[in-house]
């Protein structure tokens, strides 16, 4: 018996190595390239080698030794009653101290900054997939909806940030109900692959659209938030006004205006994340769960599917609107570019990642994804195979997320 | 009218050798999503990874070492189709297999961070320009004159059009009659019940992966064969478009991805014959919307039981 | 316990952000920063800026620096992003680098110019050819390429004087440059009083453009100019000639790379700055790149050797380092370069950038035009 097995084990690590060689012989051993002379093969068969040998040896030790499946402790997901509200305000004040250490010029502000522009994104998908439980993959469209009106406002009637915040969310939750109404009664995958469709309707009309949005060229030039009515740029847009900078006497530096950038992104994000806190516990973040656990059910409660996840779509779509508004702001520039298919699954990516439901979960994921490709700048172009890497990875070990609501729920296999 | 009827038929020439390819890859996700209920998104990316052994194989026999073309054509397809389906078998079996009971978003997750992995795999590893493809297949299989316009089909074309059919004929002989065949539509019927019979469950899922990479590598052999150049991001484009016609004949049925995929080919090449050219995909993704709406499961597919 | 942990990995990830990123330059060097496309689908116009600049900026070093000091290069990615670039421009701005060589996409320079500009950093680009950049009244932008206006109308000259087709078509692939460059072959010919037969974008990234192919065989075009970068125009040439479309081909300098070859692309007209590697002053440098397995000819390669070469000589007469000085001292003066004399206009273009129009061959070679 112990012989049939050890030949077994011998034999899996013989076809594990070898199916290794096929994967990785002709990617990784044969390298082309274009140079001068045409397509050139580069041949080094090392690489291909030292996998097989890897795979070979792993495959014969992982049976002896083997790694017990790493599951997460049931006290992870059920500690309610931990989560302090301590917490919340100790993170905040880092959040609000952290970028004055930064002032003899730090490089990380912009990324953190748009790092907190995600973190709007996927709240506001979190309501939509994880509270709603409704699979959407077009969520950057609602984002693009946003940015655009403001950018056009802007350019157009020359509206302010703060003016044209609650018109972006207002523009990007109309569209979301136009969007929803009739798409709502589609289930699941189905559902899914609409609002992709959509999503690239959006982004093909802003491309296409030459005469409202300048098509490819996108609109240059917005204006950045003002801060209690004062510019932040060096020189002031408009004629005689002065700048904050001028008001305080102080010299202008890119630095500070980058930290008052990134203050009033936290301050989006906390209205933000507070906003949503106390929807999920009113009766209708109540219904959106309910409707996500069973739709069945929650129609015998005289509960309306229909109504519960149109106000769950056009919120989740009015906080994209106003992350888009900030971006508008922020990177000064939108071009439909920006608003592809890769966006709606990094924020999907960073709701499932942080844990679906749960918000903290989603900031912190958010913060991880954001941050981890400019960590990875040094890697050049590996960057972003470690990103991929990483989510497969995440999923692997940790598929509830980083930080999983800690409401203890039911899930059945489907 | 005169000219109506040739600009018909070569539009249809154009639109079926599209529809073809994207019925190749639908198969792929069609057959995933039937068994194990999930998108698996890299499904494109091994279309790519199919095209790029294709050409290494190429460039390592090397054009010209004076074998035929059809010779080079056929060693190109028959690496491709071995080192892309041991892709397959493998992306399941690291990536999906252990996800397989959680959450339904989680293998998908995992499936886009596939994706961003293997594009990046390949721009590691052969540089992120176009790579050029020789141009093996050459010259027309017919072009005749209709009422004063010329309509003509070229060789790359007809060959991706035959193989998709043959390769159609053959899946679906397969999935009738074979045991495998047999096993497959058991399992997208019930699949722990497919268990309890004592079909190897595990077994019918690496078979999809690697039917799917198996006919998503032959459609992006041909594709660069075709178009003479391949990069890394040519996978999630075709994935995308590939993924929608799968929808739109009902993802989970085989003869609907054929279906789907040849309407998606016609929808996009009759589009840009009346339309501008940039609004082709505006009228595909909106006839999807359009279609579903009308048809919830898409055009062949089997309408969702609610249970309770 | 395990909620504190996960605090504390939290905790230690803003620390790290802390530590990361304060790295000053050395003393002894001026850092010049490098802000290409080093990965994503253009990666290759990257490529050939990247090895301009490198080129030239080795052999200043060899030859002694600059003022005394060393040139380093910091190499920064934008990939051609507008949301990547300015990230890599507040970069710039907080490792206090004060000159840049790029960007090299208009898309992705506009956003990113506009944060050099309010900090006083010299930007050169060797590569962006938008219109727009130069409208913005920037005092330190500088760029050693044409511009799309100027590149526009000479290739709808040509088209006008010596090609005089019967039915011309315009393609473009709906991006800042594609379309920007068709845009002006269209103005330009209409004004002239030739009306294209169709005016249409493509999609990025398509790879069948057949429906296309057949709607202009059936309107009887026999010239297209296609704007916009070479991924797609090989698929349009392969497909042109699959249909026996039978007409001629014409770009920008986008399109007239090496990956441009083949059967389908002989006869291709491009404009293009003129080939400087052909200039017998510049066979030294062409060796030296030779040397280096690199390919002196590729379309950025010595706008980008210039670029860098304006910005060392400019320092030098400058006699500081201080951007807004450069920069006053390359708008009053003439810079040799491997260009030729190079000089700029107050909005800081080149100022007599010219383009010249070639026939491309199916070895990817080119020759002048007749």
């Amino acid at each position: 018996m112990r012989e049939q097995i050890k030949t077994k084990i011998l034999k899996d690590a013989f076809i594990a190595a070898a199916v290794t060689a096929i994967l990785t012989v002709p990617m990784i051993g044969l390298r082309l390239n274009v140079e001068s002379t045409g397509l050139v093969l580069h041949k080094n068969f090392l690489w291909p080698a030292v996998a097989a040998a890897v795979v070979f040896v792993a495959r014969l030790v992982i049976p002896f030794v083997l790694i017990p499946k790493v599951s997460v402790p049931a006290a992870w997901t059920q500690k309610a009653g931990d989560y302090k509200k301590w917490w919340v305000g100790a993170l905040i004040v880092l959040a609000i101290a952290w970028p004055f250490t930064l002032l003899g010029g730090g490089s990380m502000l912009t990324a953190v900054t748009m790092a907190m522009v995600y973190i709007m994104l996927a709240l506001g998908l979190n309501i939509v997939v994880g509270y709603a439980g409704l699979l959407d993959l077009g969520h950057a469209a609602f984002y693009a909806i946003g940015a655009y009106t403001y950018a056009l406002l802007n350019a157009n009637f020359d509206l302010g940030f703060w003016a044209a915040l609650p018109l972006a969310g207002l523009s990007a939750a109309l569209f979301g109900v136009l969007l929803g109404f009739p798409v709502l009664r589609l289930r699941g995958d189905y559902l899914a692959i609409v609002t992709l469709g959509f999503g690239e309707i959006v982004r093909i009309l802003l491309n296409n659209w030459d005469s409202l949005t300048h098509g490819p060229d996108g609109i240059n030039n917005i204006a950045k938030p003002t801060l209690f009515g004062f510019e932040i740029t060096k020189r002031a847009r408009v004629e005689d006004a002065s700048t904050l900078w001028q008001t305080l006497g102080i010299d202008y530096s890119n630095v500070y205006q980058q930290i008052i950038l990134y203050f009033i992104a936290l301050f989006l994000v906390v209205i933000t994340a507070f906003l949503i806190n106390r929807l999920v516990k009113m009766p209708i973040g109540r219904a959106w769960e309910a409707l996500r656990e069973d739709e069945i059910a929650c129609r015998s409660l005289a509960l309306n599917p229909t109504v519960i996840k149109l106000t769950a779509f056009s919120l989740g779509s009015m906080f994209a609107g106003f992350a888009g508004a900030f971006y508008a702001a922020f990177i000064g520039s939108v071009t439909p570019d920006s608003f592809g298919f890769i966006e709606s699954a990094i924020i999907l990516s960073i709701v499932v990642l942080g844990g679906m439901g749960s918000q903290r979960g989603v900031i912190l994921a958010a913060l991880v994804l954001t941050l981890l490709p400019e960590f990875a700048r040094g890697f050049a172009e590996y960057r972003m195979l470690v990103f991929g890497a990483v989510m497969v990875l995440m999923m692997i070990w940790r598929p509830q997320g980083l930080w999983p609501a800690s409401r203890r729920r039911v899930e059945l296999p489907s | 009218m005169d000219a109506f009827l040739p600009l018909f038929l070569q539009q249809l020439i154009n639109g079926l050798s599209l529809g073809a390819i994207y019925a190749l890859i639908a198969i792929g996700y069609t057959m995933v999503y039937g068994i194990i209920g999930m998108i698996n998104f890299a499904h494109g990316e091994i279309y790519m990874i199919g095209a790029y052994v294709g050409l290494i194989t190429l460039t390592a026999i090397g054009a010209a070492s004076g074998l035929p073309p059809w010779m080079l054509v056929a060693a190109a397809l028959v690496v491709a189709v071995i080192v892309t389906s041991s892709y397959g078998w493998a992306v399941e079996r690291c990536a999906y297999r252990s996800l397989r009971n959680s959450p339904r978003l989680v293998p998908l997750i995992s499936a886009i961070g596939m994706s961003i992995f293997f594009q990046n795999y390949v721009v590691v590893l052969h540089t992120s320009r176009d790579l050029p493809v020789p141009d093996l297949i050459t010259g027309h299989l017919f072009s005749v004159d209709i009422g004063g316009f010329e309509v003509s089909m070229s060789n790359s074309r007809a060959l991706i059009l035959f193989a998709t059919v043959v390769l159609m004929a053959a899946v679906t002989l397969y999935i009738r009659h074979a045991r495998m065949g047999r096993a497959c539509r058991a399992c997208s019927q019930d699949i722990q019940m497919a268990g309890l019979l004592g079909i190897d469950v595990n077994k019918v899922i690496s078979f999809t992966f690697v039917l799917g990479a198996f006919l998503a590598a032959i459609g992006g052999v041909l594709i660069g064969l075709s178009i003479n150049k391949i990069n890394p991001f040519i996978g999630f484009l075709a994935g995308i478009k590939a993924f929608t016609a799968a929808v739109l004949g009902g993802i989970g049925s085989i003869p609907g991805a054929m279906l789907g995929g040849a309407l998606l080919g016609l929808v996009e090449t009759f589009a840009s014959a009346f339309l501008p050219t940039e609004y082709k995909d505006i009228v595909s993704f909106g006839l999807l919307i359009v279609i579903l709406l009308i048809r919830p499961s898409g055009l062949l597919g089997r309408p969702e039981v609610e249970k309770v | 316990m395990k909620l504190q942990k996960t605090v504390v990995a939290a905790a230690l990830a803003v620390g790290m952000m802390l530590v990361g990123g304060s790295a000053l330059a050395a003393d002894g060097t001026i850092k010049v920063a490098v802000a290409s496309a080093i990965t994503g689908p253009v990666a290759q116009y990257g490529d050939m800026h990247r090895a301009g600049i490198h080129m030239a900026v080795e052999q200043a070093n060899a030859a002694g620096g600059v003022l005394g000091k060393k040139i380093e290069l910091v190499e920064m990615d934008d990939a051609c992003e507008p949301k990547q670039s300015p990230a890599v421009a507040n970069k710039v701005v907080s490792e206090k680098i004060k000159f840049v060589l790029g960007h090299v996409c208009s898309g992705a320079f506009k956003p990113a110019a506009q944060i050099y500009d309010e900090n006083d950093i010299l930007m050169i680009s060797s590569s962006a050819t938008s219109d727009d950049l130069s409208t913005y009244g920037y005092k330190t932008f500088f760029r050693t390429i044409g511009k799309d206006s100027q590149q526009g109308p000479a290739a709808a000259d040509y088209i006008i004087n010596k090609i005089k087709p019967k039915k011309l078509a315009i393609i473009h692939d709906k991006q800042t440059y594609g379309q920007g460059v068709a845009t002006q072959v269209k103005n330009t010919v209409e004004k002239h009083g030739m009306k294209p037969v169709m005016f249409e974008g493509i999609n990025k990234g398509d790879t069948d453009f057949s429906a296309l192919i057949t709607k202009m065989k059936q309107a009887g075009v026999d010239f297209v100019y296609y704007g916009g970068y070479h991924p797609e125009l090989i698929i349009l040439l392969r497909q042109a000639r699959d249909q026996n479309l039978g007409a001629r081909w014409m770009g920008p300098e986008g399109a007239a790379v090496s990956d441009v070859k083949g059967e389908s692309a002989e006869g291709l007209l491009v404009t293009l700055p003129p080939d400087f590697s052909k200039d017998p002053s510049n066979a030294k440098i062409v060796e030296a790149f030779k040397a280096k397995k690199q390919d002196a000819s590729g379309v950025f390669v010595m706008t980008s050797y210039a670029a860098a070469q304006v910005l060392m000589e400019a320092i030098k007469g400058a006699q500081s380092e201080d951007p807004k000085k450069v920069a006053a001292y390359m708008h009053k003066n003439k810079f040799k370069t491997v260009l030729g004399d190079v000089e700029f206009t107050p909005e800081g273009d080149w100022a007599t950038a010219r383009f010249d129009i070639f026939v491309w061959h199916k070895d990817a070679s080119k020759t002048l035009a007749p």
